[in-house]
């Protein structure tokens, strides 16, 4: 490991160890735990989380929701935005719906489907709602940045449709869906737990940390957090695992 | 191929820009025509037309059975999938033609006379500039093709790999013979590889001299007598 990496990683930890500290120190000066409680007091509630069943089934329910509305941003984004990335019409029409989405604060639209759908299908719809403009838009401005000499070779050369996507536009447009998928995956995480604190399904970290905060249980809210600050990272660092693993794989088989 | 009173003008800012004027050229079958003429004179539109990227405003373009059909283009630039390997650069355009085996062996072979078989499995950012052109006129070459449309496609390059490539290419040119058309302001350049060149003037363009060469490509030499009288003629 190179020494800039090095010092890279322990002003990361230096960093982590202030914070910390002026948590602590906050939490010594105001001297009231309803507010503002101890490290040490929101550690031992998170292990205490992590001991009972519930925890699973909680998380996996965030996740699950999280994921199903990745995947439902990440396939209709693509799709939608390839489209309009190459009909200016259907840019046109789609416009309206996108500013809509973009300027509607997230409470407003998780108020609003909870009048309209279950507690189950708002976090879904929230998160769709905010996170699709974020992939639509990158894949949109992907394919007008695709280089027209090569689109121009290509008609040339005669490619056929499907040679054309699998060997200019798709890979023409993965910097942007990585993008616009690792953007969007971190805008799902909030929405849901957003939507599952004002919604309150049955199981769901946001539930949780409504309950807890219902409660006064500042320091289950904390570790609730920390599990959703948590799973964040771990949603980011499998996304790049996706990413980096195949580049790997092909160097080391020389594919 | 015969073009007849082509014209072509472009519209800007409330201008238009006469780029041909009924232009005349005639391209015998099966040789090399190199077209030189100051920047901007209307050249590469001429080979736009040819190879019908865009429509002459009147005018035609009359192929002979021979020439008809596909057509390979040689660009200022290599025009690379980065992405993909020299092999699979290649190896692409020859896809609705051959079986895998079959065109993985075909465009083995012209990446082999351009001597990059070394480096068929880099991509083209593992590549200098010079072997990417090379990478580029393999391509061109291994496409089958009835036509070739070069537009100076070895201008970036400095001269001791420029005559390189010019040497590679008029190999591989001689191998398979196709009507070229090759647009270049490099008279040297157009002196060896051509079998007739043609002064052009500025827009609209027209013809200010045609010259034909006997001499076999592989055998001239720029300090050839005739090559020095035309080279002179030309660079006045």
């Amino acid at each position: 490991m190179s020494r800039s990496t090095w010092t890279t990683k322990l002003t990361v930890v230096i960093s982590l160890i202030i914070l910390l500290a002026i948590w602590q120190v906050g939490s010594y000066l105001l001297d009231a735990r309803v507010i503002l409680p101890t490290v040490g007091d929101t550690l031992a509630s998170l292990l205490n989380l992590l001991k009972f069943k519930p925890l699973s089934v909680n998380i996996l329910a965030t996740v699950n929701r999280s994921l199903q509305s990745f995947l439902i941003i990440f396939t209709i984004g693509t799709v939608l935005g390839l489209a309009a990335g190459y009909s200016k019409t259907f840019h046109a029409f789609l416009k309206p719906i996108l500013v809509v989405c973009k300027a509607t604060p997230v409470m407003a639209v998780i108020l609003l489907a909870f009048i309209w759908f279950t507690s189950n299908t708002v976090p879904l719809f929230s998160a769709f709602l905010m996170g699709f403009p974020i992939m639509f838009v990158q894949v949109e401005q992907g394919v007008q940045q695709i280089s027209s000499q090569l689109d121009e070779m290509s008609q040339l050369y005669s490619f056929s449709k499907p040679t054309r996507l699998k060997f200019l536009i798709i890979p023409s447009l993965m910097p942007s869906i990585i993008t616009g998928a690792k953007a969007s995956l971190s805008m799902v995480w909030k929405v849901v737990i957003a939507a599952e604190v004002l919604t309150v399904p049955r199981y769901g970290v946001g539930s949780r940390m409504q309950l807890a905060q219902v409660s006064l249980e500042t320091a289950e809210v904390l570790a609730w957090t920390l599990i959703a600050i948590i799973l964040t990272a771990l949603g980011d660092l499998l996304f790049s695992l996706i990413i980096v693993l195949p580049k790997k794989f092909n160097q080391r088989f020389k594919i | 191929m015969i073009i007849s009173n082509l014209s072509k003008s472009y519209t800007a800012e409330n201008s238009t820009i006469e780029v041909l004027n009924n232009f005349n050229l005639t391209v015998p079958t099966k040789t090399i025509t190199a077209l030189v003429g100051p920047s901007g004179c209307g050249k590469t539109t001429l080979l736009r037309l040819v190879g019908e990227l865009e429509k002459p405003d009147s005018g035609t373009i009359k192929k002979s059975s021979e020439e008809q059909g596909r057509i390979s283009y040689l660009f200022q630039e290599p025009r690379l999938l980065p992405w993909f390997s020299v092999l699979t650069n290649v190896e692409l355009v020859l896809r609705p033609f051959y079986a895998k085996n079959e065109r993985i062996n075909k465009a083995m072979s012209f990446i082999e006379m351009v001597e990059l078989a070394d480096y068929a499995r880099l991509k083209p950012d593992q590549l200098s500039g010079g072997m990417r052109q090379r990478v580029a006129i393999a391509r061109a070459f291994a496409y089958p093709a009835q036509m070739m449309l070069l537009d100076e496609p070895f201008q970036s390059l400095d001269s001791s790999l420029r005559w390189l490539l010019v040497r590679s290419f008029v190999k591989l040119w001689e191998q398979e013979k196709r009507t070229t058309l090759y647009v270049t302001h490099d008279v040297q350049e157009a002196l060896l590889m051509a079998d007739q060149v043609v002064k052009l003037s500025h827009r609209p363009m027209d013809i200010l001299a045609l010259h034909k060469i006997e001499e076999e490509k592989s055998n001239r030499s720029l300090s050839d007598p005739q090559l020095i009288a035309l080279q002179t003629l030309f660079y006045g």
